[in-house]
């Protein structure tokens, strides 16, 4: 029955969710509050069925491909958006978060490498704390913009002296700027042990005799600019008060979201070694920047010719010899496919 | 009769005269006491809030008091002569009298409709007349209805949730959307107006608790400053006390600006980017508008705010047909209930009054019949039940068909003399 859940069913259910919560700005319904949070959960219900089976037909955990990272990023957000609606029933948070967590789903379904990663069974640990790490950070920041986001229309509407009833319905500046802070300094410590972790990851693949990535690499320079940026604010937040208080901090949050935007597009269309990371061979999807999937496989285009590097899902063999992609940002957790691995 | 009010409210009566016939809950205590050694039989409850004084009385026909008898006890009570207040008084009786309980306890007869202080007097009033040993059956069957009504039209409408004073709207409204929380912001008062007492007491509800007042006579600001528990701040340290202000109430009208966009600039560098909630309620204004385009500042004057207050009064009269909907069905409901309680004690004595004579009879069968079997005797009783019950059928019918729109008194008095009834209402 689990095989019957696509990322269709729970995306629509987000999108009835949106669109239920847009329209507080039209009309009053006494029954809305429910009709929305059930939906928002059953697509969370239905969102975790997936990625169940996903685990259970990969033989291994979540997280453990491109498209499942953008997906349990996806979960996190919608999660923490239930939690919210549940918490202030009548604050629509689903108008800013509903959308960031289906933008993640169309990037997982139209962009993202389905294929699982292999690794040696020494890397799970870290790359469990890896992937995960760099994925909650990734929902810090989301949150942290959807809060500034926030702020902003706030500001807009008091300056404009619309009674709350008028327009959107939105937590005080105080509790949205508190929460743009706690979003900085949450996603700073998330992905600082990302990279800390990542770090780690390279130094074994190096004693494993995988060649290193360079800190140059495409991906990695571009999550090291986030970091940068989020101790940047980190730092400017703590000694200057005007900082960390007001408006300011809102744009901080902002500006941390742009930085993630990059970090996720450069990780999708990018070439970057950091997706062949775990294996000694190169190639892989994003080395041939510019060459069009077929149907989730991977080519190369050689003399003229289109070579197949990775073939679509359903022509895998256990015998494939061909590296798996990796997660977007950094890498994903490795985890050894039971039997030599599937792909 | 089943209930009576006699009053007068803000509708048609003047604060002064309202004034004069006000109760103290001391007085009203007093008052009840008086009441029920004059009509011991009465049912009462006194209702006297700054917009309305109203005793609702319950009683049986024999025991009814007047509009004359009421209205002189209430002026009486007060040393007034009865002629002084009895034309401006009014009186409800029956349906009319819940309708207008219901109606007031929902806050739509209120000066400021939807006003949620009403519904807390009612209920503090019932309880007094309770404790007092005032209240009975009907007295308590009204008013406790008249509270659920009321929860029922909070409910059911948006009739409550607009606020339309203006220090309301400017706390509950606008200053709640840009704090969390009061009890560790700094407030600083301007002047010494009344609308700023009122924004404070609102705030305090909010958990205001560190206030500064700033008065060009600074003998005032200690004064004002002790009233509201804060300190007083001289007249040259307003820049200072701007600086540290997170909501300002300013009321002190100097006919020109007392910050202009110029002087906060100055200020605002100290302020460290924190947000600025200031409430301009002077009328000419004493801060310069321009101040609410920095950012990080809210201005509101009296006019952003009397806009909003107007706003919310639309939106609260277009949910009153609403509301009234709900008094009427409630009100049919009670009167429907009430009628078919009065009744009652009839029926009953109609269906007593038809038991003795079939037990009899059906006694003096048996003993003829001793021969018949339990199961034979049985069907008999059972036959003797089923023909009281048709024969009372019809009577008890046509009584509940006429009490669903007032008491029949005829058919009571009807059945009571073909039957030779008791009456008792």
């Amino acid at each position: 029955m689990l095989s019957g859940v696509s990322t269709i069913c729970f995306a629509a259910s987000y999108a009835i969710a949106l669109a239920l919560e847009l329209s507080r700005l039209w009309f009053r319904s006494r029954v809305r509050g429910v009709v929305l949070f059930g939906f928002a959960a059953a697509g969370l219900l239905a969102h975790t069925a997936f990625l169940y089976y996903r685990a259970v037909q990969a033989a291994g955990a979540p997280l453990s491909s491109e498209r499942d990272w953008f997906l349990i990023a996806a979960w996190t957000l919608v999660a923490a958006y239930l939690f919210l609606a549940a918490a202030y029933p009548k604050i629509p948070f689903g108008v800013f978060l509903l959308p960031l967590a289906l933008l993640l789903i169309a990037a997982a379904r139209f962009l993202a490498s389905p294929q699982p990663s292999a690794n040696a069974p020494a890397l799970k640990a870290w790359g469990i704390i890896h992937g995960l790490s760099i994925m909650l950070a990734a929902v810090a920041v989301l949150i942290g913009f959807a809060a500034g986001l926030m702020y902003v229309v706030q500001v807009r509407q008091l300056k404009h002296k619309q009674l709350p009833g008028r327009g959107l319905r939105l937590p005080s500046l105080e509790w949205l700027g508190r929460a743009n802070s706690r979003a900085i300094l949450a996603s700073l410590i998330l992905l600082a042990v990302g990279v800390a972790s990542g770090t780690i990851l390279n130094r074994i693949d190096v004693e494993r005799g995988v060649e290193r990535i360079a800190w140059y690499d495409p991906v990695i320079l571009s999550t090291l600019l986030l970091l940068v940026w989020l101790l940047i604010a980190m730092v400017v937040s703590t000694v200057y008060r005007s900082a960390r208080q007001g408006r300011r901090v809102a744009y901080l949050t902002l500006v941390s979201f742009l930085f993630l935007v990059v970090v996720l597009v450069v990780g999708l269309l990018l070439s970057s070694r950091h997706w062949q990371r775990g294996s000694s061979e190169g190639g892989g999807r994003k080395a041939e920047s510019g060459v069009p999937r077929a149907e989730g496989g991977v080519q190369r285009a050689e003399g003229g010719r289109t070579k197949t590097l990775i073939p679509p899902p359903s022509e895998l063999r256990p015998d494939s010899s061909l590296p798996p992609p990796r997660s977007p940002v950094s890498l994903v957790i490795a985890l050894p496919p039971p039997g030599g691995g599937r792909c | 009769m089943l209930v009576q009010v006699v009053g007068c409210s803000h509708h048609g009566a003047s604060i002064a005269l309202r004034e004069r016939l006000a109760f103290t809950a001391e007085q009203a205590r007093e008052a009840l006491d008086r009441w029920r050694r004059v009509f011991p039989r009465v049912e009462s409850v006194l209702l006297s809030t700054c917009n309305r004084v109203e005793l609702y009385s319950a009683a049986d026909q024999e025991n009814e008091p007047t509009f004359e008898q009421v209205a002189a006890y209430l002026a009486r009570f007060h040393g007034l002569e009865p002629a002084e207040v009895v034309r401006h008084l009014y009186r409800h009786s029956d349906e009319a009298a819940v309708r207008h309980l219901f109606t007031v306890t929902s806050s739509l007869d209120s000066m400021v409709l939807g006003e949620p202080q009403i519904f807390a007097q009612v209920k503090q009033a019932y309880q007094l007349a309770t404790q007092q040993d005032n209240t009975g059956p009907l007295m308590h069957a009204v008013f406790q209805t008249a509270l659920r009504v009321a929860r029922r039209v909070a409910n059911e409408t948006a009739i409550h949730q607009r606020r339309v004073s203006a220090a309301s709207v400017a706390v509950a409204d606008f200053a709640r959307q840009v704090f969390e929380r009061f009890d560790d912001k700094e407030v600083l008062v301007i002047g010494a107006g009344e609308m700023a007492q009122e924004t404070l007491e609102y705030l305090e509800d909010e958990g205001a608790r560190r206030i500064t007042v700033v008065n060009r006579s600074f003998d005032r600001a200690v004064e004002l400053a002790g009233r509201w528990k804060g300190r007083a701040v001289a007249w040259e340290d307003l820049p200072q006390a701007l600086a540290a202000a997170d909501v300002v109430i300013s009321t002190a009208a100097a006919g020109r600006w007392i910050v202009d966009r110029q002087q906060f600039v100055q200020i605002e560098a100290r302020r460290f980017a924190r947000p600025l909630f200031i409430l301009d309620l002077a009328v000419p204004r004493d801060f310069d508008p321009a101040i609410g385009d920095r950012p990080d500042v809210y201005l509101y004057s009296i006019d952003d705010l009397q806009e909003a207050c107007q706003r919310n009064r639309v939106y609260r009269d277009k949910e009153l047909p609403a509301a009234l909907h709900i008094i009427d069905q409630e009100t049919a409901r009670f009167m429907a209930g009430m009628y078919h309680r009065a009744i009652g004690p009839v029926i009953e004595q109609l269906r007593l009054g038809w038991q003795a004579p079939k037990e009899e009879e059906l006694q003096r069968l048996l003993n003829k019949l001793s021969h018949l079997d339990d199961h034979a005797k049985d069907e008999i009783r059972h036959s003797f039940d089923r023909l009281v019950n048709k024969l009372l059928h019809p009577p008890l019918m046509s009584l509940r068909d006429e009490s669903s729109n007032g008491i029949p008194r005829g058919l009571l008095d009807a059945l009571a003399r073909l039957f030779q009834l008791k009456r008792r209402e």
